[in-house]
C-alpha cells in the first residue's frame, strides 16, 4: 500500500486505519459488556471523530440500559422472594391465628421422629379442643369466636418453649408438638398449664365469658413412631378428656384404649 | 426575576441574551461538555431569562463531544427552553446533535440547521 495515500478527508491512510482500528477495538470492548471502554475523539471533527463519538455515546447508553436492566432484575427479585415468603407463610400457616397449620405440623413432626433415635430425646403431642367454642359462637357471632380462637393461639404460644410448635388443624381444635420431653408426666405438666392459661376469662364487646379446654396427650415411642399415629393417640385421649368432664387433660395409655384413662385423667 | 446580564461566559462556553428575546449559545470548540458545564449552562440560562423559557440557538458547528449525563441534565431541565435550534457544521456535531434529538428524545420543538439565518426564522415561532 503507498504510505503516501490520503483518505478522501485529507488522513493518511496510516493514520487512518490507526484511527479507524481504535475504533474497533472499543467496540469489541463494549461488544464484552466493558463499558469503560472509550474512543479518541479528536479535534477535527471528521467523520472519523463522529464515529467515535457516535460509539462513545452508544457504549453510555448501553451501560446505562444494562444498568437499568440489572436494577429491575433486582427489584423483580427481591419482589418475588417478598411474594415467594408469603405463599410459603400462607401455605404453613393458618390465617387466622398465626399458628402452623396441619401441612407445617405435620412435617414438622415427622422430622423430630425420624430424628428421634439419634438425639435420644422424645416428642409429645398435645390435642386440644375447646369446651365452650360453638357456644361462644352461637352467643356472641363469628367475630367472637375468631376473636377467641386468636386469644386461644396467643396463650398457647405463651405457655411454649422455643423449639415447641403449636398448630390450628380444625375448628376449634388445635394440636401442639412439645420438642425434646423427658417424661410423660412432663408432657402433662405443660396441657395443664396451658388448659390454666386458657381457662382464664376473655372479653369481647363488653361481654366477658370462660371457656375451657379438653387436651388430650401422646408420647412418641412404646409403638407411636408416625406422626399419624401420635397425633391419632393424643386426639383419642382428648375424646378420653372429654368424656371424663370439662378442663381435663388425659394422657395416652397404650395399656388401656378405648375406656377413658383413670389412672391419667386429672381435672387441671 | 430577571437580571440585568445580557451574556455570561466561561472557559467551554458564552451564552447571551439577544434583543429579540433568544438565547443563543456558543460551545468552546473541541471540548467535551459534562454534567458540570450542562448544569452551567442551565444555571447561566435562567439567570438570563429570569427563569423564563426562552427559544434557544445553539452553535455546535465545532463543539466536542457531549457526555450521557450532560445530555440527560438538558433533557430534565427543559423547561428553562421553550425551543431549541441546533446548528451543525462538521459530522461530529451532526452525529452529537442527531444523537441528542433520537435517542434523548427531548420533548420541547427541536431541530437541526446549517444554516443560522434558517435556525432564527424558526426559532421565532417559538417566542412566547
Amino acid at each position: 500500500m503507498n504510505a503516501s495515500a490520503q483518505s478522501p478527508g485529507g488522513d493518511d491512510i496510516p493514520d487512518l486505519n490507526q484511527r479507524l482500528e481504535e475504533i474497533v477495538y472499543v467496540i469489541q470492548d463494549l461488544a464484552a459488556l466493558r463499558f469503560g471502554a472509550r474512543a479518541t475523539v479528536g479535534t477535527r471533527g471528521d467523520f472519523v471523530d463522529a464515529v467515535a463519538a457516535g460509539v462513545n455515546s452508544l457504549g453510555e447508553e448501553l451501560e446505562a440500559s444494562y444498568e437499568e436492566l440489572e436494577r429491575r432484575v433486582a427489584e423483580r427479585t427481591a419482589e418475588l422472594a417478598i411474594a415467594t415468603r408469603e405463599l410459603r407463610r400462607q401455605a404453613r400457616n393458618d390465617n387466622l391465628t398465626g399458628l402452623a397449620n396441619r401441612v407445617a405440623l405435620w412435617d414438622q413432626l415427622t422430622q423430630r421422629l425420624a430424628a428421634a433415635d439419634r438425639r435420644h430425646a422424645r416428642t409429645a403431642i398435645l390435642f386440644l379442643d375447646l369446651d365452650d367454642f360453638k357456644m361462644v359462637n352461637d352467643t356472641f357471632g363469628h367475630a367472637a369466636g375468631d376473636q377467641l380462637l386468636v386469644e386461644a393461639a396467643r396463650r398457647i404460644s405463651a405457655e411454649l418453649r422455643a423449639g415447641d410448635t403449636a398448630a390450628r388443624v380444625g375448628g376449634d381444635e388445635f394440636v401442639v408438638l412439645l420438642d425434646d420431653v423427658a417424661t410423660g408426666e412432663a408432657a402433662l405438666a405443660v396441657a395443664r398449664r396451658v388448659a390454666d392459661s386458657l381457662r382464664a376469662p376473655y372479653e369481647f364487646e363488653g361481654h366477658e365469658y370462660t371457656t375451657t379446654s379438653s387436651i388430650g396427650v401422646a408420647l412418641a415411642g412404646d409403638g407411636l413412631t408416625t406422626a399419624d399415629a401420635i397425633v391419632a393417640a393424643a386426639d383419642a385421649a382428648m375424646y378420653d378428656a372429654k368424656r371424663s368432664g370439662r378442663g381435663m387433660c388425659v394422657l395416652h395409655s397404650k395399656f388401656h384404649y378405648g375406656p377413658p384413662s383413670l389412672i391419667d385423667a386429672r381435672r387441671s | 426575576m430577571s437580571s440585568d446580564r445580557r451574556e455570561i461566559t466561561s472557559e467551554k462556553f458564552r451564552i447571551w441574551l439577544r434583543p429579540d428575546g433568544m438565547v443563543e449559545i456558543a460551545w468552546a470548540p473541541h471540548v467535551p461538555s459534562v454534567l458540570e458545564d450542562a448544569l452551567a449552562v442551565i444555571d447561566a440560562m435562567s439567570e438570563l431569562t429570569g427563569g423564563r423559557a426562552a427559544p434557544l440557538l445553539v452553535h455546535t458547528e465545532d463543539a466536542g463531544p457531549q457526555s450521557r449525563e450532560a445530555r440527560m441534565e438538558f433533557i430534565r431541565r427543559q423547561e428553562v427552553v421553550s425551543a431549541v435550534a441546533l446548528i451543525v457544521g462538521n459530522p461530529l456535531s451532526r452525529m452529537m446533535a442527531t444523537f441528542f434529538i433520537n435517542v434523548s428524545k427531548p420533548d420541547v420543538p427541536i431541530r437541526l440547521f446549517e444554516d443560522q439565518a434558517d435556525a432564527v426564522a424558526w426559532l421565532k415561532e417559538h417566542i412566547t
